[in-house]
């Protein structure tokens, strides 16, 4: 078993509202990512997917808070450090992230490279400018940006342009883990197709060595990652291979999210298309039971009785339902 | 560069063609007005002075520079022409000085003044904005209130309450004028310091009507600038807390330059009043002098002056505004 | 819109703001219910009576019932009222320079001061360094000090209507008393009179009225013109933008102050009721609301409920009314508050310069202001006649502020916690 890079156990955090409430979005979430691999992490909008990316670097200001779980980063604890040693060691350094909104990700008035020179030397502050310029135009070069992108602006940017920047800018410090949030949601399509293509390259480059990748497009994860976890109202309903997930999914959610697409990407054509009627649960009040027992095809009674825990079926593969996996094919299989 | 042409470009013909607007609001809007401006000047006049051969004299000269038998375009003509020999006739208040030298006696006094001390507002009232937006709790929560009673407060009324206490009570510095009453403008040391104790208390007021406004705006535009974005990344990927937040300060203070310009206009009018109610020798108080002397020349043209001086004001600043903020070349390249 | 409603009244700061606002509202409409005074009549003779209870002299010797109350203190407070601290000080400061050894002054035992001033004061003596100034002053102190420690009362004297001679008609001892609810004539200024002798407090009331009149029709005025402009100009985009925007920025850059003093000059004294200086303010202090409109109208007109609205053929104004005012209208309270308090303020401010509403049919918080500029009542430390005055507008304006506040907090997410 090779190294592991980012291991997570039972994180729980949570956002407090302007009238003290506490929404518990992302809910004992457990999670292994191991050198060379990179996980996907899918869900609808609002399922916590986008807090589990922020909860993950393990640094935390209003309104999220920490509530319990630990982080482990290449075999170090980072739970217990004190905030600011893990803005230095950990963050940009040994975990880094894109953020969804590349648009506004940039400081407006501020050269690219002089964003650059404050996030190396947060880190490493007895690098020069001249070594940090030489540094980012390499790093730059490599993934194929023009150097010349170094000296201009955001705001001279295109938006493509400006989510590559940011990109480049994220993995400057070769960190282990990316954690790249809807690189591509806000992006026309042939951007797209190049921002997932540079986010696959940083790992055969060996620019990072374990990625984790979040959308809201399930089947866009066949062709980036090599595991998939399916989020649902701040938990995991589902784990595997994605491979298992995308062509055998085994909780209600993920079947429905398979079949909610509009457009299918190549290979998955045969998925039938249907939306999933409802909406997800508030979780300032999360229900007591299965928390997709309101929108779930199957639901029983005892669903709403009692909290469901994820059923581990071995080698990775997990779901989160009181159904037994062989009745839930079998039902799939009879509705065709 | 070309970007940058552009935009000047564009900015200095607006600016010629807002001072015409200007000039011509100046011009045509007395004339608007229900009744013939000379009687109505002509009937102020004979209240105002005994003395007969002033009067005879004002009037002959209103009458010419009002020409009010010529067509109006003629009218406006001869007045575009006297102004730019920087003849705005006489006086009528303070016959037979001219106008242009009634101005030109008090201009300074205003420039020296208000220009200092809406800029120093502007600094300190941007500096308490952001610190109340970052500090947020406590700091913010004595802060706010306090700059929102300020900024609320009319101009005269702190002008008042400094008066009250600085000046009456406290006998810190004199009340009014621009320079002990007892002597006559010269070089000596003891006339500038005379100058300068008299300079206090208007000043300060004028900064303080100043800070209000501005410590709110900055506020909202930090906090704004505390949830963007590019805060959340560059967190996330490590920087320095305090590289962000001069971010933050940074772009929420661009704006605001902006803020400034637009607002100049009603700044000097506010300052205005710090001027009347200290008895500065400014245009303030000239413009106080004219009304109650029913000085039409004197009104008409101070508030022309007022308003090229603010015209300036504005364009200096959205010059440096674009010379500053990168979004503007940006914008303009697009 | 309930719902609205009640979140609105659930922010601190716009709950402050109203009943601070609602106060004021109900005093003038309440007040003149109680008080019936004409609020310009002028009820003393004299300028700038201080604040406080006036008992009538006349009716307190011949027509109430007099007591006597035996009060140690009552000796030594009218020493006090006459001869203050400062005076004390002022005639230590001669008997010294005349030459009596300080240790023999003690300046808290009235009798031995008085004593020794009356054997060394001398209205005639030269004190080196003594202006004529402070001269005059030691000689009416002097004379306010003459009887000071008398003990006996004060005779009243009338003359008798047959036989036309002077005849003592009454004592009064300095332990009488009477009763203030037997007198039949007090009157209670609470702020002292103005500088034509009119009651502070009725003339107060009175002028918030109007002002508050002048600030709402200026409000109004300047929120339709700067929402109407605002709205075509955001909506309608192209030349009708680019010139209510020129329109607009010229008006911004001009000092709406410089225009407003222009106009209202122009007017005339004569010509300028309350309701004329509410329209010269409405109609030079749009600019803003219209710019602020034009902001939230371009971020409303491609939003799909409005493209909707446009395929189905509805004409501009229909668009206008219902796919986009509704989801301003919060927006465009706000700046109707904002230009109410601020047309107050312009009003006071105009008022100061002599070019407020004519002076002789209503008060206004600006004119009040403006008298008591003119008659110099901050430098002289007549509080009464100003300090209320700008009381209020900081009150009014900073409750409309305070709601102003509320409002946006619930609108405007960006500025919650």
């Amino acid at each position: 078993m090779s190294r592991v890079l980012l291991e997570v156990n039972e994180l729980t955090t949570n956002y407090i509202t302007r009238f003290r409430e506490n929404v518990y979005a992302v809910d004992h979430v457990s999670l292994k990512v191991e050198e060379g691999r990179s996980l996907g992490i899918a869900g609808e909008s609002g399922c916590g997917k986008s807090t589990l990316a922020l909860s993950l670097m393990g640094y935390y200001f209003a309104p999220l808070h920490y509530s319990g779980g630990e982080i482990i980063v290449d075999g170090q604890n980072i739970t217990g450090m004190a905030p600011d040693d893990v803005r230095k060691t950990i963050l940009g350094n040994e975990i880094s992230y894109i953020p969804q909104a590349a648009m506004n990700a940039l400081n407006p008035t501020q050269k690219v490279i002089h964003f650059i020179e404050d996030v190396i030397q947060a880190h490493h502050p007895e690098t020069t400018k001249k070594e940090i310029y030489e540094l980012a135009s390499e790093r730059f070069e490599l993934l194929g940006l023009s150097p010349k992108v170094l000296q201009k602006y955001s705001v001279e940017l295109s938006g493509g342009m400006k989510q590559r920047t940011v990109i480049a800018t994220s993995v400057i410090l070769s960190p282990k883990v990316l954690i790249a949030d809807e690189p591509s949601s806000a992006l026309d399509v042939t951007s797209q197709k190049m921002v997932i293509k540079m986010v696959m390259d940083l790992m055969e480059k060996g620019i990072i060595k374990a990625l984790i990748f979040i959308t809201h497009e399930l089947p866009l994860l066949y062709h980036v990652t090599d595991d998939i976890m399916v989020m649902y109202a701040g938990q995991i309903v589902e784990k595997g291979t994605v491979d298992e997930v995308i062509f055998d999914p085994i909780h209600p959610y993920s079947k429905a999210l398979m079949g909610s697409i509009i457009v299918p990407e190549a290979g998955l054509r045969d998925v039938k298309l249907t939306a999933i009627p409802g909406t997800p649960p508030n979780l300032k009040k999360p229900p007591s039971g299965c928390r997709f027992a309101d929108r779930c095809k199957f639901v029983m009674p005892e669903c709403r009785a009692v909290s469901v825990n994820l059923r581990d079926i071995g080698e990775g593969r997990a779901y989160r339902c009181i159904i037994p996996e062989e009745d839930l094919r079998k039902a799939y299989k009879n509705e065709g | 560069m070309k970007a940058y042409r552009n935009y000047y470009l564009k900015k200095i013909v607006w600016f010629v063609i807002t001072l015409q607007c200007a000039f011509i609001l100046n011009f045509i809007l007395p004339r608007m007005m229900p009744g013939d401006p000379v009687a109505g000047i002509v009937a102020r006049m004979a209240q105002g002075m005994s003395n007969a051969t002033g009067v005879q004299a004002v009037y002959e000269q209103y009458t010419e520079l009002f020409g009010t038998d010529k067509p109006m375009l003629e009218q406006f003509i001869i007045y575009v022409r006297n102004v730019f020999h920087g003849d705005f006739g006489y006086s009528i208040s303070q016959y037979p000085r001219t106008v242009a030298d009634v101005i030109k006696s008090s201009i300074w006094w205003t420039v020296a003044l208000q220009f200092p001390a809406i800029i120093v507002g502007w600094i300190l009232g941007n500096t308490l904005g952001a610190l109340s937006a970052y500090l947020r709790k406590g700091f913010d929560n004595v802060l706010l209130p306090i700059s929102i009673f300020f900024s609320n407060l009319p101009a005269f009324a702190m002008a008042i309450i400094l008066l009250v206490i600085f000046g009456v009570s406290l006998k810190w510095a004199p009340t009014s004028g621009g320079y002990g009453f007892d002597m006559i403008p010269n070089n000596s040391w003891e006339f500038v310091w005379s100058v300068i104790v008299h300079y206090q208390l208007p000043f300060w007021a004028i900064v303080l009507i100043t800070i209000g406004g501005q410590a709110i705006g900055m506020r909202s535009m930090a906090i704004y600038e505390l949830n963007a974005d590019y805060v959340k990344y560059a967190r996330f990927l490590g920087v320095k807390d305090r590289k962000i937040i001069m971010y933050v300060f940074r772009n929420a203070m661009l704006p605001q330059i902006t803020g400034l310009a637009q607002s100049i206009g009603t700044m000097v009018g506010g300052a205005l009043f710090a001027e009347i109610i200290f008895s500065y020798p400014g245009l303030g108080s000239t413009i106080l002098t004219a009304v109650r002397g029913g000085d039409y020349p004197l009104i008409s043209a101070t508030t022309l002056i007022i308003t090229i001086m603010s015209l300036v004001a504005f364009f200096v600043l959205e010059i440096l505004y674009g010379l500053i903020d990168p979004r503007i070349k940006a914008a303009q390249s697009e | 819109m309930k719902h609205i409603i009640g979140q609105v009244f659930r922010s601190g700061k716009f709950l402050v703001g109203f009943v601070m606002f609602m106060a004021i509202v109900l005093t003038v409409v309440i007040y003149p219910l109680f008080i019936k005074d004409e609020p310009l009549d002028i009820v003393s003779r004299g300028t700038f009576l201080p604040p406080g209870i006036y008992v009538n002299v006349y009716d307190s010797i011949e027509f109430s019932p007099r007591y006597t109350l035996i009060l140690d203190e009552a000796a030594a407070r009218r020493i006090a009222s006459k001869l203050s601290h400062e005076d004390r000080l002022a005639m230590q400061e001669w008997l010294v320079a005349m030459g009596v050894p300080p240790n023999k002054i003690d300046i808290e035992d009235t009798a031995n001061l008085l004593e020794l001033w009356e054997n060394t004061f001398d209205p005639t003596a030269r004190i080196p360094g003594m202006t004529n100034a402070d001269r005059n002053y030691y000689i009416r102190l002097n004379s306010a000090l003459d009887g000071l420690l008398a003990t006996e009362g004060a005779t009243v004297a009338a003359v008798n209507s047959e036989t036309g001679v002077l005849e003592e008609k009454d004592v009064i001892d300095q332990t009488d008393y009477v009763n203030v609810g037997e007198v039949p004539n007090i009157r209670l200024l609470p702020l002292g009179t103005d500088n034509f002798g009119r009651d502070v407090l009725t003339e107060l009331v009175k002028a918030t009225g109007v002002s508050l009149t002048i600030g709402f029709v200026a409000g109004i005025i300047a929120t339709s013109i700067g929402l109407v402009f605002g709205l075509l100009s955001g909506y309608l985009g192209g030349f009708v933008d680019d010139l209510i925007g020129f329109l607009n920025n010229l008006f911004t850059v001009i000092p709406p102050l410089m225009l407003a003093i222009l106009i209202a000059f122009s007017i005339g004294q004569d010509q300028r009721g309350a309701y004329t200086v509410a329209v010269v303010i409405g109609v030079t202090s749009w600019p803003w609301t219209s710019r602020a409109v034009r902001a939230q109208v371009i971020s409303l007109r491609n939003r799909d409920h409005v493209n909707l609205s446009k395929l189905s053929g509805h004409s501009i104004a229909y668009i206008l009314l219902t796919d986009i005012l509704p989801y301003i209208a919060s927006y465009v309270v706000m700046a109707l508050i904002l230009q109410i308090s601020q047309g107050i303020l312009t009003e006071a401010g105009l008022s100061i310069l002599g070019l407020g509403p004519r002076t002789t049919d209503v008060p206004t918080l600006g004119l009040m202001m403006s008298w008591a500029m003119i008659y110099q009542a901050p430098i002289m430390g007549i509080w009464w006649a100003y300090f209320p005055v700008i009381v209020v507008i900081a009150v009014i304006s900073f409750s409309m502020n305070l709601m102003n506040t509320g409002l946006d907090r619930v609108f405007n997410p960006a500025l919650r916690e």
